[in-house]
């Protein structure tokens, strides 16, 4: 890129954000969308639902993309009724934490391997498009150690998408149909605490994603009752758990009898044990942590002089 | 003395030693068989290779089955079908000397394996798991960077897809048909070039005796189709006797066999290096995932409340 291209395309990046957070009448008036992108029901909920309730709370209209059906997370159901009780489940998850909306793109997880990035890419692209949010939560893709990789799928996807949504030679029939390009200010990447290293930036340069860890005491309660809500993904995991202690001769005795109470009980250990591993050595008690890149990341400082 | 190098002096004594990571035992297998699984048929045995796991492994009673996933057509003088072949037995012979019982080759192509289908190579690691429902598992880390094979970046992901998703019953339902129920992987031991690019947390470091490294040592060049060369001997010793340098253990041996010597001390040499830094004589580093790593919010309470039954 010769520097003139390069000018005029910073130009245009500065313009565009300052358009997003410009403070025309009508921009106030325009609620603030955020759009959260998920591979599967449960790890937007585990990771950043704490922090999605609080912005909901506060005004913002939530729209969520869960990328795969779930079909493979249950114990003893088929597959077809796994993503049926699983589409329902995070329906109800999701209202719980305020969003408006939840779109399935229906994806078979476990699959997301073997279908094209750029396929998985543009179904995102097109949702930025149409909902063209200030806020975006993707999988971290950088997350290491996360075993299921249907999330760094994702999260590699969501990213692209991301950029290309703001290029208009990407996907041209979209500005046919009335889908403009977008560009999304800010950018949360989500992921639970997998990666010994989530603490560090990637680089030490002020230009990309920083670690930002957020209180949710107050939205503690609905990040519950959220993942509370997915049972049969949660009943899976209890029967995992105690199919892997049974098959080493041990038990748990809370989950010596599997019902509701204690698979209930359970998700409430993990969700507090997660709030406080992202709260340690923070100001916070009950935490999420991100890598988070806002408006003061994606202009280096020289140009915002 | 200059001052500023009075200061550095002064700086590096202050700094702390790099910090030694936790020794690893042997996890208290259920089922004491594990898999080792590779693109390749020498991965075991080189400077990130897990030999000194796996004798370790075997001495304790466990059962290993190496899987190798490639052809390894491309490796040696001899072109694809006898290369292929040639490997494939020195595989054999190389385990064999580690005390692993079988050799389960997948024959992918080697190098070509950026176009296959990830799903068909998990395909096989899942039914390979359900069936021999090992222990632990030890491969390439699924998210290692900077390696610049190919295989090792396709075979270390299929591992890391094929571990997650085994335990699924909606996984391959098929294979109940075969009576292979679900199964989930409790150890995964990852190693990788650790110090080939930035950013790799081995967590830690498995300690080894002198009788580990000396069968890793001769598994190494037990692949002599690639390891070794009477020409790269006969280079070596020429090149000290210019220096007017001579190793009396090589004396009396042939090239092939002097470059053999060499080989097992480079093997030594490594073992060593990481025993070193983490304060033993021997070791090998790995990214251990241990039991309950799907779940960090649930570890410390099933550590510390699962009980005996
Ligand atoms: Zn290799």
């Amino acid at each position: 890129m010769n520097f003139l291209k390069q000018r005029m395309t910073t130009t245009l990046l500065v313009a565009s954000l300052l358009l997003v957070f410009g403070s025309s009448p009508a921009a106030a008036a325009d609620k603030k969308v955020v759009l959260v992108i998920t591979a599967d029901a449960s790890d937007y909920i585990l990771a950043a639902g704490g922090t999605i309730a609080k912005m909901l709370d506060a005004g913002a209209e939530g729209y969520l993309v869960r990328v795969t059906n779930d079909d493979k997370d249950s114990w003893d159901l088929t597959p077809e009724e796994t993503a049926r009780r699983t589409r329902e489940e995070s329906e109800q998850a999701a209202k719980i934490l305020g969003f408006k909306e939840v779109e399935s793109l229906g994806y078979r997880a476990g699959e997301l391997g073997g279908v094209s990035p750029t396929e998985l890419r543009d179904r995102i692209l097109f949702y930025i498009r149409l909902y063209k949010p200030a806020v975006l939560f993707i999988p971290n893709p950088y997350a290491e150690y996360v075993e299921v990789l249907d999330r760094f799928y994702v999260g590699q996807a969501a990213e692209d998408a991301r950029r290309a949504a703001s290029l208009s030679n990407y996907q041209p029939p979209f500005a046919v149909v009335g889908l403009e390009t977008h560009v999304t200010p800010e950018l949360y990447y989500y992921a639970q605490p997998f990666d010994p290293r989530r603490r560090e930036a990637e680089s030490t340069a002020t230009f990309v994603p920083q670690p930002k860890a957020l209180d949710i005491a107050s939205t503690f309660d609905k990040k519950l009752r959220a993942a509370q809500a997915l049972k049969t993904i949660n009943h899976s995991t209890a029967m995992r758990i105690k199919d892997r202690l049974e098959s080493t001769d041990r038990r748990l005795p809370l989950l010596d009898e599997i019902n509701e109470e204690s698979v209930n009980r359970l998700v409430e250990i993990n969700i507090h044990k997660l709030a406080e591993i992202a709260a340690k050595d923070t100001e916070h008690s009950q935490a999420e942590e991100f890598h988070y890149a806002g408006v003061e990341y994606q202009i280096p400082s020289k140009y915002l002089q | 003395m200059k001052v500023f190098e009075l200061i550095t002096v002064l700086a590096l004594a202050a700094m702390p030693a790099a910090a030694e990571l936790p020794i690893a035992d042997i996890p208290p297998g259920h089922t004491k068989t594990f898999l080792v699984i590779h693109p390749h048929h020498d991965d075991h045995s080189w400077d990130y290779g897990q030999a000194g796991l796996i004798t370790k492994l075997v001495d304790a009673g466990w059962t290993g089955y190496y899987i190798r996933v490639s052809n390894d057509e491309k490796d040696g003088p001899h072109g694809y079908p006898h290369d292929d072949m040639v490997n494939l037995f020195e595989a054999r012979e190389a385990t064999e000397n580690l005390g692993i019982t079988d050799v389960i080759s997948l024959n992918w192509r080697n190098d070509y394996m950026d176009a296959m289908p990830i799903n068909e190579i998990r395909a096989q690691l899942i039914l390979l798991i359900r069936k021999f429902r090992p222990g632990l598992v030890t491969s390439y880390l699924p998210w290692g960077h900077y390696d610049r094979n190919p295989d090792h970046r396709k075979v270390a992901t299929a591992v890391g897809e094929a571990v997650w998703l085994a335990s699924f019953a909606n996984v391959h339902p098929e294979h109940r048909k075969l009576g292979l129920r679900p199964y989930r992987v409790p150890n995964k031991f990852y190693s990788q070039r650790f110090d080939y690019g930035k950013g790799y947390e081995p967590n830690v470091i498995v300690e080894l005796s002198e009788s580990n490294v000396r069968r890793k040592a001769r598994s190494y060049w037990v692949h002599r189709n690639v390891r070794l060369s009477g020409s790269t001997g006969r280079r070596m010793r020429a090149l000290l006797k210019e220096q007017g340098l001579e190793i009396p253990e090589l004396e009396g041996l042939s090239d092939i066999e002097a470059h053999a010597r060499m080989q097992e001390w480079s093997m030594y040499d490594a073992a060593r290096k990481v025993g070193r830094e983490n304060g033993v004589e021997y070791g090998e580093m790995f990214s251990r995932l241990g039991e309950w790593h799907p779940w960090p919010g649930l570890k410390d309470y099933l550590e510390s409340n699962a009980v005996d039954q």
